[in-house]
């Protein structure tokens, strides 16, 4: 026990006290900062310049409405009046459907269009002159609105960068309204019922619970994309340490002088808990730093007269988010501790790492299926599997939560496969230092593992 | 506690790397307070045997006693062993590093940093003691590495080539401290490749080859039983083909300035020198010595080769 707290408080303290430490405890939360919001910053540019294009209307009766609808920003925003309100914590509360909208508002574009006007001449020499605008680039492209568009839909673009599918699609669903308008007017419709056919939908999800009913703010949902993407940052960051500290002494050839000591179980352990409290200590302090941030902005918030509604997070969630977090986050720390074991150095390791990555990518992809049919007996395998069930088990738990004997049970199928990668680990390492110089391959891990 | 039952026992002793026999049937008994050598080739199974004595592997058969009870990881606190594979973090300080491994054998508190000073002191790098390992030149390294082997006052040493890379200075300095320990009642056992320093070091010896216990037993007795079948010679000129006789003389070693002579079984010395005198050749020396511990070395190693590659092709 002794032996086992001396290897812990050497690799805690040696990795605390490094510079490197230091560094990325502080950079982190900046990078995160940098990464999350330049992306959003750089979709909202539209390179410069609107878009400029001219209308050629053989029907004569189009062009003002595609003009408004083309110029029009909040028909693509439907819930621009909502923006104001724009805090990290309402975006928490915000549903899927406003998130897309947010993402399809940074990324509308702006556009200027004008009229061509025909004059009694043919399409073809409107289309020839026009594409010669565009060649000398006093435009961006045209639009062909044939006589009988009301009855077929049918329009044409012709433009340099065919390729922006972004942009085509938002030209295409702009004039698709605006001849839905002028369809509905020409019926003879009136406003009022026009006005109400152009109304939104908002619906209210109600969860029904053991104790009754609540208005689910989705908030549960993005616990389990939190708890999956936690997992996946902390491997990021935290796997490939342990896999060096793993290799640590076999490349400063300690290992023989540690096993006089200690059992390889015991240093396997050590490594695993040493690197991990390095690990949490630091997430701590960026969990800390981070509900600061959010309590402390809220307060500017509602001092300023803007409520804002903190996500309704159950004790008990926060409960299960801990133990799968860290039942999920120990689960593959192991699977590098035992790459570790199985390679001589950690360059070679990082490539063996690969693939562990991708098995957590799996539960991700599952966990939309179990979201689905969280009771299904596919939902139930997928939440017993070790590798994924931190993730599956907790979107069973925030959509339709299971019976506790299933929860418990994919607890302990979780500790029982730490113990025993941990256990593999210690033998793999242990043969395989007696015989250093090359990596294993799985047949002979599979032989060290079976020798006595 | 008894005083003769030995410190170390191996009991035919094997073990097995697949289809390799590392170690075959080794017995061998290591005495209290003496220093025990053990010698053999490269591959002879010299690693494996030291690395079942510490519990770092176990054997497939037979049995390791220690202190007259069956080994187990509990007894590794009373066993310092200093690998022949060594090395210290990188970036830790060198007092770091003692206190870490002195905690690993149990050594902790107050006791560990005075022990830990006395010895810095004693090996003269008491100044380096905040200082990282990879800033110490490699002997500074190597005498931390012994500290780690000694500090924790174990009653068995077991140390692996510990003189390599040391300059004569230091060599001089480890080699007085083993001596110490010794008289202060230690069992020591050390393997090595230097057959003058076992020569000089050694109580007890135990050659291995190809996995096999070719001879043990004391140094003494084992230079008695070879007998004083080698002649210390030195000759001016003249002829010496003499020497080449295989009848007579199994085996030269020419030195710098005489040469060392190993009888053939059976020969005579007199009749060498007669021959020698006879064929013309100026000898201002002529000494029967016993051989010496790399003469025993060799012989015994091609000759248990010579048996193997026989019974290959048997």
């Amino acid at each position: 026990m002794n032996k086992l707290l001396a290897i812990i408080k050497r690799e805690y303290l040696q990795r605390v006290r490094s510079r490197m430490f230091v560094v990325w405890t502080i950079l982190g939360p900046l990078m995160l900062v940098f990464f999350s919001v330049v992306p959003a910053l750089v979709f909202g540019i539209k390179a410069g310049e609107p878009t400029r294009i001219a209308v050629v209307d053989e029907t004569g009766k189009m062009y003002e409405r595609v003009r408004a609808s083309m110029m029009d920003e909040s028909i693509v925003d439907k819930g621009a009046e909502e923006s104001s309100e724009n805090s990290p914590i309402r975006n928490l509360n915000s549903t899927p459907d406003d998130r897309v909208r947010q993402a399809s508002r940074a990324m509308s574009g702006s556009y200027r269009v004008e009229s061509f006007n025909l004059n009694g001449r043919s399409t073809e020499d409107a289309a020839r002159e026009l594409s010669g605008r565009v060649r000398s680039n006093q435009l961006d492209g045209y639009l062909i609105i044939p006589r009988d568009v009301l009855t077929t839909s049918q329009i044409s673009y012709h433009g340099r960068n065919t390729g922006d599918v972004v942009t085509m699609d938002q030209i295409r669903s702009r004039v698709e309204k605006a001849i839905r308008d002028q369809i509905i007017a020409e019926a003879n419709v009136p406003a009022k019922v026009f006005a109400d056919i152009r109304r939104p939908v908002h619906m209210e999800p109600q969860r029904i619970t053991e104790t009754g009913s609540e208005r689910d703010t989705g908030a549960g949902f993005v616990l389990v994309l939190v708890i999956g993407f936690l997992i996946y940052l902390m491997l990021v960051t935290y796997g490939q340490v342990i896999l060096s500290a793993v290799v640590e002494e076999k490349e400063t050839r300690i290992a023989e002088l540690l096993f006089s000591s200690v059992r390889s179980f015991t240093l396997m352990m050590g490594k695993l808990i040493g690197v991990s409290l390095v690990a949490l200590t630091q997430y701590s302090i960026w969990a800390v730093v981070f509900i600061l941030f959010a309590l402390y902005g809220v307060g500017m918030l509602a001092a300023s007269g803007i409520p804002v509604e903190l996500p309704q997070i159950p004790p008990s969630l926060v409960i299960y988010f801990i133990i799968f977090f860290l039942l999920g986050y120990f689960i593959y720390a192991t699977i590098y501790a035992l790459v570790g074991a199985m390679v001589t150095t950690a360059q070679e390791g990082g490539q063996v790492a690969l693939p562990v990555i991708f098995l957590l990518m799996i539960g991700f992809y599952l966990s939309f299926a179990v979201m689905r049919s969280p009771n299904s007996s596919f939902a139930f395998w997928a939440s017993m599997v070790p590798f994924w069930s931190p993730i599956t088990m907790m979107v069973r738990i925030v959509t339709q939560q299971p019976p506790f004997w299933e929860i418990a049970l994919s607890i302990a199928i979780g500790l029982v496969t730490i113990l025993l990668l941990l256990w593999l680990a210690a033998r793999v390492y242990r043969i395989g230092m007696l015989m250093y110089g090359k990596r294993a391959s799985i047949p002979e891990v599979i032989r060290w593992v079976r020798q006595s | 506690m008894m005083n003769d039952a030995p410190t170390l026992k191996l009991d035919r002793v094997t073990k097995r790397y697949d289809e390799f026999t590392a170690v075959n049937e080794l017995s061998l008994s290591v005495r209290s307070g003496r220093i025990y050598g053990l010698l053999g080739p490269n591959g002879a199974g010299k690693t494996t045997t030291i690395r079942m004595m510490v519990n770092i592997t176990v054997p497939d058969e037979g049995r390791v006693e220690l202190f007259g009870r069956a080994m187990s990881s509990e007894m590794q606190n009373r066993i310092g062993y200093l690998p022949e594979e060594r090395g210290l973090y990188k970036k830790m300080r060198i007092g770091e590093q003692l206190r870490f491994f002195g905690a690993l054998k149990g050594l902790t508190g107050r006791k560990a940093e005075e022990v830990m000073d006395s010895w810095l002191e004693r090996v003269k790098l008491s100044e380096w003691k905040n200082r990282k390992a990879d800033e110490l030149s490699k002997g500074m390294q190597q005498k931390i590495q012994f500290i780690v082997t000694v500090m924790h006052n174990p009653d068995l040493l077991i140390l692996d080539e510990p003189f390599s890379g040391l300059d004569p200075k230091n060599a001089d300095l480890l080699e007085e401290i083993v001596l110490e320990l010794k008289a202060a009642g230690k069992t020591i056992i050390f393997s090595t490749h230097m057959m003058a320093q076992a020569e000089r070091l050694c109580d007890d010896l135990c050659l291995i080859n190809r996995s096999r216990k070719v001879l043990d037993g004391s140094l003494r007795e084992i230079k008695r039983s070879f007998g004083r079948n080698a002649v210390a010679l030195r000759v001016e000129d003249g002829d010496t083909s003499v020497l080449e006789d295989s009848r007579l003389v199994a085996k030269v070693v020419r030195r710098s300035d005489e040469m060392e002579a190993l009888l053939a079984e059976g020969a005579d010395a007199q009749e060498l020198l007669r021959r020698l005198v006879g064929a013309g050749a100026r000898v201002t020396k002529f000494e029967l010595v016993e051989p010496s511990l790399h003469d025993i070395f060799i012989t015994k190693v091609d000759e248990t080769d010579e048996q193997a590659s026989g019974n290959h092709q048997a």
